[in-house]
């Protein structure tokens, strides 16, 4: 075993000394420098918006179910204006608005914003981030951001209505005059400088802050997932802040980067594809942004529920690694179609499709972490294997897409909208919902009910996997994406019963997210008390108190060992249990009260 | 006659009727891919549900890191043996109908029966022209339509679009043809009927408010029968020339655009 010299902990203690909590309300709970409290501000404004997606969602499959037909109840609130029906005006602002609410509004703050900042100092036996003021700028950044949001839903004009894609010149002022649209783009423009702030700490954090002994390669995968997230988007999302900027600059005062001239209504110099590869240069990590939290996430709690050490650490690590390398190298998939130069759009195809050789390594490495387990079906168990599902058939569609001649059909149909749902949006809901469940009694120090996560459980996998079903075949039956009403073309007019069980599915899902909110909610105020260590797991956050003191840990921990100690006959013999803790001492022989009671 | 006909409806879940000389190479591709696809997704479930039932809470969990070489050696072989079994394909295939089908425009220009149709695209209507018999773009003989394309049967047809406000996508499923049209930029696609009939030509991208609405007829017509169509269309146009309607007088040297 290594040995820490007692000098570096000391300068551990050194670099992070205990602070006072403090008292009063406004440093509390509003302007807190405690990242467990700035990560509950991201998890309820996450949550906030992840509603307000999914009802724009709801909207959208009503359109698709019972075109120009009055939305029930939504309608009669939010459209009395059009007798509750939607209109193709209204109905582009929606899916616009719904695209960029998930993904920039919900996803992220829920996954990155809460789980990061909760987790990652607590992994790495940290007493807070590295700059604990920026992360609080980060948090009231965003939620200026979300102000803008909010604007935007009320704007002249409507809401933004140019896609979550906002492909100029559709979303200048010649497509989308409406303030809806300005305010949108600034919106994504200021969540970005709010991400950059959250993505610097993070990425500090872990290299400066790591606890003694927590070598890189003892890491929790969680901690990898979200680090590597960190540094895809300080390096990315400032290229989608420059695209946002001149945007704005083509909005608001005239300038024309995105606006091309030889043409007979506009005049201009600019580029409309410029924008494209701006766009995707982000847009591709931005998958891989939403989804290696997740990964992380899964690979730990694989490992923890089948009690066994996850199969090669390593692999997974340089798997993930490897993703994130390439995913700066294959954006030019979403754009085969706009003419370019085959050579490029082949080069581009072989970076992706070798995408695929990482994404086996990692399933490969979870198919084998649960084989030859001890199985634990917890809730955050069976939504860990269903991330593993819904991944699986989200990543597998993506080979068609990937390829050049397959694209020629299915690019811009519903395949590709089933797809990147099943990956982004199915697969990181799935992962957050496996979260949730997890961390909830460390986060809030009581446990939620098992029995409603588990029938919440069934019935958000068999209504995801049947609506993103229903657009994959769709889109395979060739209808388009984005359309207000399908049934307009005779090869889609058919089409209209499989639109329908995917509407009742997403109908469903709604539904179902009731019962979580339900038991969230109840096991917030009357759930059963957690210990420290419910799961008896064996990272470092749960050998602290259960929800963690203000410093997080009394003392610095000195970590001994891997996050998967699992299993291992010579601590089953020493300590009468299956696990033993990150930082945790082997006694030298088992202690004679466990002897007997074993 | 033909020209009645209106769309056919299509029938179950599944790739729209082909109706050209080449989709039958794309439908090929998307086919195989899903069998191994399936397949790896079937092997991935049932693995997953058989661990849960061999290997639940009363079975002893095996101390394994995993981390033996010959443990390591059988993950890389299994994602080397997927790469090359599934993403192979898909890359060969790909290279050989951009270079022999897809993207071979020498061969099609070179066509003397080739007929070519330059596309202008706007919110929301597809706007299309033909040389006429002089073979020149922007002349009084050219045939103009209005979301309506005409084309022969048994012939490469060649397109080149332009868009004179935002982003379209020329879309002809039935043809398994499609391409973005951009301001700013002369993009082309090709493709050849094998039947005749009428088809739905869609915008994929989405343009605005009436995206949805961005439709067009393509008439695809015995060869006969289209030259009748052509030569009195065109006859028609030139009567009906008005040398002072700057608006429609659109249309580019085709040849610039021509050889990439």
């Amino acid at each position: 075993m290594q040995v820490i010299p007692s000098e570096e902990r000391a300068a551990h203690e050194e670099l992070q000394p205990i602070h006072h909590e403090p008292k009063s309300f406004f440093f509390k709970y509003l302007w807190s420098l405690d990242h467990k409290m700035i990560g509950r501000q991201f998890l309820w404004a996450g949550l906030g918006f992840l509603l307000v997606g999914g009802l724009l969602a709801m909207m959208i499959r009503w359109q698709w179910a019972f075109p120009g037909k009055p939305v029930p109840v939504l309608g009669s609130i939010f459209l009395r204006s059009q007798g509750g029906a939607i209109g193709p005006a209204t109905y582009m602002t929606i899916f616009t608005m719904h695209g960029l609410i998930m993904i920039f509004f919900a996803i992220t703050p829920v996954l990155i914003g809460a789980f990061g900042n909760f987790l990652l100092p607590l992994q790495i036996g940290a007493r807070d981030m590295a700059f604990p003021w920026l992360n609080a700028l980060s948090f009231w950044t965003f939620a200026l951001s979300l102000v803008f949001v909010i604007l935007s839903l009320f704007g002249e004009l409507g809401a933004a209505g140019a896609g979550w894609t906002t492909y100029p010149p559709l979303s200048t002022n010649v497509g989308t005059p409406g303030s809806g649209q300005t305010w949108m783009v600034a919106a994504v423009f200021v969540t970005g400088v709010s991400t950059i702030m959250g993505g610097i700490n993070y990425v500090t954090t872990v290299i400066r802050h790591r606890a003694p002994g927590m070598t890189w390669m003892r890491l929790p995968l969680a901690t990898w997932g979200l680090w590597l997230t960190a540094i895809l988007n300080v390096l990315f999302v400032p290229v989608l802040g420059s695209a946002a900027l001149l945007l704005l600059l083509d909005r608001l005062f005239g300038t024309q980067f995105f606006i091309a001239g030889a043409t007979a209504s506009v005049s201009g110099g600019g580029d409309p594809i410029l924008f494209q590869h701006l766009f995707w240069i982000f847009g591709h990590p931005e998958v891989y942004i939403l989804i290696l939290p997740a990964w992380g996430i899964v690979s730990d709690l694989l490992s923890f529920f089948s009690r066994k050490p996850a199969n090669w650490y390593r692999g997974t690590v340089y798997a993930m690694i490897a993703v994130c390398v390439l995913s700066a190298m294959v954006y030019g998939h979403h754009m085969f179609l706009t003419g370019f130069t085959p050579l490029l759009g082949q080069s581009f195809m072989l970076l992706t499709l070798i995408i695929s050789v990482p994404a086996e390594l990692l399933f490969l490495n979870w198919l084998r972490t649960v084989w030859q387990g001890s199985i634990r079906l917890t809730t955050p168990m069976l939504f860990s294997l269903g991330m593993l599902f819904v991944f699986g058939m989200g990543g597998l569609t993506g080979l068609y897409l990937g390829a050049t001649a397959t694209d020629i059909y299915l690019h811009d149909t519903m395949f590709v909208v089933g797809h990147f749902h099943l990956t982004m949006a199915a697969a990181s809901f799935v992962a957050s919902l496996a979260a949730i469940y997890f961390w909830f009694p460390k986060m809030f120090g009581r446990r939620m009910n098992e029995t409603l996560g588990k029938v919440h459980f069934w019935i958000t996998l068999v209504c995801l996997v049947t609506v993103f079903s229903g657009q994959l075949l769709a889109g395979y039956s060739g209808q388009s994406r984005r359309l207000y009403d399908p049934y307009q073309y005779t090869f889609l007019k058919h089409l209209l019963g499989v639109n329908r069980v995917a509407s009742y599915a997403a109908f469903l899902l709604l539904f179902a997210q009731f019962i979580f909110i339900y038991n969230f909610i109840r096991s917030l105020i009357a759930g059963e008390k957690a210990e420290s260590n419910p799961w008896q797991v064996s990272t470092l956050e749960w050998f602290t108190a259960s929800p963690p003191p203000y410093h997080n840990y009394d003392r610095i921990p000195t970590v001994l060992r891997g996050p998967h100690e699992f299993a291992d006959p010579e601590v089953r013999r020493r300590l009468g249990r299956d696990f033993i803790g990150q930082a945790e001492e082997l006694p030298e022989a088992m202690p004679p009260a466990v002897a007997s009671a074993g | 006659m033909t020209l009645l006909l209106a769309p056919l409806p299509e029938k179950g879940i599944g790739l729209p009727h082909d109706a050209s000389l080449h989709g039958w190479r794309i439908d090929a591709l998307i086919n195989e891919t899903s069998v191994y696809v399936g397949l790896l997704f079937v092997i991935m479930v049932a693995w997953v549900v058989l661990a849960c039932l061999r290997h639940g809470p009363r079975h002893e969990a095996r101390f394994d890191h995993g981390t033996s070489t010959r443990s390591i050696a059988v993950g890389l072989c299994i994602a080397g043996a997927i790469f090359f079994v599934v993403d192979g394909p898909l890359f060969v295939n790909s290279l050989i109908l951009a270079r022999d089908v897809f993207g071979n425009f020498a061969k099609v220009e070179a066509d003397p029966k080739s007929v070519r149709i330059e596309i202008t695209a706007h919110q929301w209507a597809w706007v299309a022209r033909y040389a006429g018999p002089d073979g020149k773009f922007n002349t009084p003989d050219d045939i103009v339509t209005f979301n309506d394309v005409v084309v022969p049967e048994g012939t490469p047809i060649l397109f080149q679009l332009v868009s004179t406000d935002v982003i379209h996508s020329f879309n002809i499923p039935n043809m398994r043809a499609k391409i973005d049209a951009v301001p700013g930029m002369v993009n082309r696609v090709w493709f050849e009927a094998k039947e005749t009939g009428e088809f739905d030509i869609a915008c994929a991208q989405h343009c605005g408010l009436n995206h949805y609405k961005m439709k067009a007829t393509l008439t695809v017509l015995p060869r006969p029968d289209w030259e009748k169509w052509a030569a009195e269309a065109s006859a028609n146009s030139a009567r009906d020339y008005d040398p002072d309607d700057r608006e429609a007088h659109w249309g580019w040297d085709w040849s610039e655009h021509a050889r990439i």
